[in-house]
């Protein structure tokens, strides 16, 4: 037979159907948003995995100072690759006809064989006047098929946005600290038109393919670092970026699966926090029924029959969020998920696959969460004796007396007791308000941090305009001033290598306000931020291409946020790296250096490069920012909403008695909403600096895989603005209350208990 | 012999604060009989059921039923001993609101491996038109007769009944008497029955006494009469 307590559960359900719904929606959209998000990140992944083979992607790539020579090519081919001509030109474009150029477009001809183009919309260029270009620069620009941009003198048509295969991150240089989808892209014409506007300004650009692909990692590199020999010794190699190496084409896929683990672990925090409150409602109810219980147990029925009894509605309202939550999360959050990445990446199109791990991910473990959490504090709350039941008597400790309140006004005692009785929901509503405010605070200091930081980069920047040459060269204007650099990497275990830019700044520099030391050096404030390090620690740096390493001590510090940088003394840079006197890598400049001949200069550095970052950082979180901010503020309401409820439910006979006794509902309301006011309040401020050493940790996991970083700020006006917004969200709840208070009946303390 | 009480001690509380409810206590009762154990507030008398029911415990002393002392059973065995040997009956109905009465009683049925036929039984408590009513929707008696229902209908050797009628009126407390005497008759369950109505020993087989936690009188009542004849 089975057990005829099944019948309650309907019954139950439909009588406190607002708690439960409210609990199902918002399980419902965390795990379909979850669920969606793992479907989408999983499908995009094996998009990206197998556009390497559908797409032909490149082993790497190389650019040449000429057209390379036939020798060149029968040199390189023998090692076992094949080489395709992949030449571009850069131009300035102007997206919106204004007359002012604002962008880069990277052209290339229409790729065939190497790194092919998934169209996304529209056609490929038919005609000469026609262009494609990436879909997600399109994006941030507002650029649809049909419209006009304007390529230094041409005019051309879109005729399709498309994806290019070794672009899935816009880097438009490889040591970039971040790609650029907003002022950078890739393009394709006709091969006519792209031998028609070629200009001085042409990349010998060459990809190459293995003919044999290298087996691993280790294989790939060794390869890589034969082949670089062979090409320098038959050429004049400008660029050499071997696949492994190529920011465009790695990024997206080292970032994409990096967010999967921090989703899972936010699911099911969510759901221990909605179990804790199922368990703590399922105990107001085992209070409430302690007497059927007394009985049930003394007429025999045992504690797991029991715990059964009471566990099961929650874990039928989690398995079927969770089913509800999957079929969202396949249909709709799927699509929300995949517009997220389509607005990082310009990804190709994705097939959606079905994903057991997310079902399972999303489903099984939410359920088992749901079940060990409720059935281990609902056996817990079970172990009091049939007898202790009939009598009422819940309390475990058997010599527990009234905790002494200091001889205070009665009111404020009154308020205490209510805190006292209900400090096992107050303390589940701790836990979920530092949840709630974790990803509030996280919503609001986001953005702030980021612009802080754009400014802080330009207000930090050595000069104007900095020139890395290829070689030296001299130039007449005033004001300019040689330095030294080169770039190095880490050499910390367990994290991926960051480059760190290593200058030598002559004595009494116009443009870097210190004294660089000749014994050690002066580290960048993030580096220092970045690798948790102090003045006096010793670095080991090593070089990019070969094993040989270098340490450094650490005597100083230099605000400098553009990136991860050392600088020493130009003496100690010369002596370190081993160069003659004269040797210098650049220039730091307020001019531009007009007499110096382009094919000397390497790259020039100036405030629009140095703000990329910030720029694509504001664009990729987008609209995620608010959405995380609702997401926190619903969150909150409905946590403190079903536990003040219980509160409320708890003592709704007292409030009853009270009212008999001829208490004012504002009067009541001061009693138990108060109470809970002033706990909420306590919890808010409690939870700030819980909060604060929890991001810094999150903060670093987050970042970690960043190049260069962003030292974590949080000002105080954003402690205040959280504050503020987490108050007025209880404001409401407290006046949800006050109508729950008036509206309990005079006679519910007269009634029966039956 | 169906139940042997033996020695039974038990006290409240530590130090000045000790209060010994039960000095002693030792007594048995026969297959089928009707026992009332009266005395006043505080006599012990709940005490003492709720010990024979295995959901309080003695400090000393022992019960047996069936020559299984409970003293020796664990907290699972305990259970158990309750699910297939005893039917509660409390002054408080202690109902589940939102369960039906027919449903209620079936919440003891589910526990028995053969219980009594339910509509038949819904019958004998005179419940039939209300079977599918609410706790809320009955009046006290009602309510006692699905207590009563959901104790019996696993058909439990031992039938505990703790001031069955004190939160009901005369004729309710008289009909409810009936039913528990008729349950007797019909089913032979063993009633146990705690009350402070001395007018109820007169229905009984024995008639146990308690006073201050002791046992003042033990006698077989050779005048028994049906409840339908008590007055008080």
């Amino acid at each position: 037979m089975k057990s005829p307590l099944i019948k309650r559960i309907p019954r139950e359900l439909k009588g406190e159907i607002g708690k439960y719904l409210v609990i199902f929606i918002f399980m419902a959209a965390t795990i379909g948003f979850i669920s969606g998000f793992l479907v989408a990140d999983d499908s995009m992944i094996t998009a990206y995995n197998e556009s390497f083979e559908k797409y032909n992607i490149e082993n790497g790539n190389f650019i040449l100072e000429d057209k390379a020579t036939d020798d060149f090519v029968k040199a390189v081919e023998d090692e076992g690759v094949t080489i395709y001509e992949n030449y571009y030109q850069e131009f300035d474009t102007d997206n919106n006809s204004d007359g002012e150029y604002e962008s880069t477009l990277r052209i290339y001809k229409v790729r065939k064989d190497v790194d092919k183009i998934c169209l996304m919309k529209g056609n490929m260029p038919g005609n000469d006047d026609e262009i494609v270009i990436d879909r997600m620069y399109a994006d941030n620009n507002k650029l649809k098929v049909g419209d006009i941009i304007k390529v230094k003198d041409t005019e051309y048509t879109i005729s399709g946005l498309v994806a290019f295969s070794d672009y899935s991150a816009l880097f438009s240089d490889n040591t970039d600290m971040m790609f650029d989808a907003v002022k950078f892209s890739v393009a394709a014409v006709t091969d006519d038109e792209f031998d028609r506007i070629t200009t001085d300004n042409m990349r010998y650009n060459y990809s190459w393919k293995y003919d044999k692909e290298p087996t691993d990692d280790k294989e790939e590199k060794t390869r890589a670092e034969e082949l670089v020999k062979v090409m320098a010794a038959n050429g004049i190699l400008k660029s050499y970026i071997p696949g492994y190496q190529n920011q465009a084409i790695n990024f997206t896929g080292d970032d994409m699966g990096s967010d999967r683990s921090m989703m899972i672990t936010l699911l099911y925090i969510l759901i221990a926090i909605m179990a804790f409150i199922f368990a703590v409602t399922t105990t107001n109810t085992i209070t409430k029924e302690s007497s059927i219980i007394g009985t049930l147990r003394a007429t025999g029925y045992t504690r797991s029959e029991l715990t059964r009894h009471y566990t099961v509605l929650p874990v039928i309202v989690t398995l079927v969020a969770a089913l509800v939550g999957n079929i969202m999360g396949y249909t709709w959050f799927k699509d929300v998920c995949a517009s997220m990445y389509y607005g990082s990446y310009s990804l190709p199109t994705y097939k959606t696959l079905w994903n057991t791990d997310a079902f399972v991910l999303t489903t099984v473990i939410p359920v088992i969460i749901m079940i060990f959490i409720n059935a281990v504090i609902v056996t817990h709350k079970l172990k009091i004796s049939p007898l202790k039941f009939l009598r009422h008597d819940l309390s475990r400790n058997k010599n527990k007396k009234a905790t002494r309140l200091p001889d205070i006004k009665f009111i404020r005692r009154f308020r205490i007791r209510i805190i006292l009785q209900n400090m096992s929901g107050y303390i589940t509503l701790l836990i979920g308000i530092i949840f709630a405010n974790l990803l509030l605070l996280f919503g609001l200091f986001m953005k702030p941090l980021i612009n802080e930081y754009g400014d802080e980069v330009i207000d930090n920047m050595i000069c104007r305009y900095q020139y890395v040459l290829k070689a030296p060269v001299d130039t007449q204007i005033d004001g300019a001033e040689r330095y030294l650099m080169t770039s190095l990497k880490t050499t910390v275990e367990k994290s991926k290598a960051d480059e760190v830019s290593v200058y030598g700044i002559q004595d009494d520099s116009d443009y870097l306000n210190a004294d660089f030391p000749s014994d050690g050096v002066y580290a960048s404030e993030g580096y220092l931020d970045k690798y948790e390090l102090s003045v006096g620690d010793v670095i080991t740096l090593k070089e990019k291409y070969s094993d040989k390493t270098y340490d450094f001590k650490i005597k100083g510090t230099y605000k400098y946020p553009a990136g991860l940088a050392i600088f020493m003394n130009d003496d100690e840079y010369r002596k370190v790296f081993d160069k003659d006197s004269e040797y210098y890598t650049g220039y730091f400049s307020d001019e531009e250096l007009t007499d110096i001949d382009s094919n000397y200069i390497y790259t020039k550095i100036t405030e629009d490069d140095l703000t990329k970052t910030t720029r694509q950082l504001k664009v990729s979180m987008g609209g995620m920012v608010e959405l995380v901010e609702i997401f926190a503020i619903i969150m909150f309401i409905i946590l403190v909403y079903l536990l003040t409820k219980i509160i409320i439910e708890k003592n709704s006979l007292s409030i009853s008695m009270v009212k008999i006794l001829g208490y004012t509902n504002g009067e009541i309301g001061r009693l138990y909403v108060m109470a809970t006011t002033i706990v909420v309040i306590l919890w808010i401020l409690v939870s700030i600096p819980v909060l604060t050493l929890i991001i810094k940790e999150i903060y670093r996991y987050m970042m970690a895989d960043m190049g260069g970083w962003i030292m974590l700020k949080i000002r105080p006006d954003i402690y205040i603005t959280m504050f503020i917004m987490s108050v007025a969200s209880y404001g409401v709840i407290a006046a949800l209350q006050m109508r729950k208070i008036s509206k309990i009946p005079l006679d519910e303390a007269l009634k029966n208990v039956e | 012999m169906l139940l042997e009480i033996n020695n039974l001690h038990k006290s409240y509380g530590n130090g000045v604060n000790r209060v010994e409810i039960l000095k002693g206590i030792s007594f048995d009762v026969k297959k089928g009989e009707f026992v009332v154990l009266l005395g006043p507030s505080g006599s012990g008398k709940s005490t003492l059921l709720n010990i024979i029911g295995g959901i309080d415990t003695p400090d000393e002393g022992y019960i047996s039923i069936d020559g299984h002392k409970t003293g020796d059973m664990k907290d699972k065995a305990l259970t158990a001993y309750r699910r297939d040997h005893l039917g509660y009956i409390f002054q408080m109905y202690n109902l589940i609101p939102n369960l039906t009465v027919k449903e209620n009683i079936e919440v003891g049925a589910y526990l028995s491996k053969n219980p009594l036929e339910l509509d038949e039984l819904i019958d004998t408590l005179g419940l039939t038109e209300h079977k599918n009513k609410l706790p809320n929707q009955l009046s006290g008696g009602q309510q006692q007769r699905t207590a009563i229902g959901r104790a019996i209908i696993k058909n439990p050797d031992v039938l505990l009944c703790d001031e069955p009628t004190g939160a009901l009126d005369y004729n309710t407390s008289k009909e409810i008497l009936k039913l528990i005497e008729d349950v007797n008759q019909k089913y032979g369950n063993t009633v146990i029955m705690v009350t402070h109505n001395d007018a109820i020993k007169n229905m009984s087989d024995r008639v146990i006494k308690l006073k201050d936690g002791s046992i003042r009188k033990n006698y077989i009542n050779d005048n028994k009469i049906s409840a339908a004849e008590l007055e008080w």
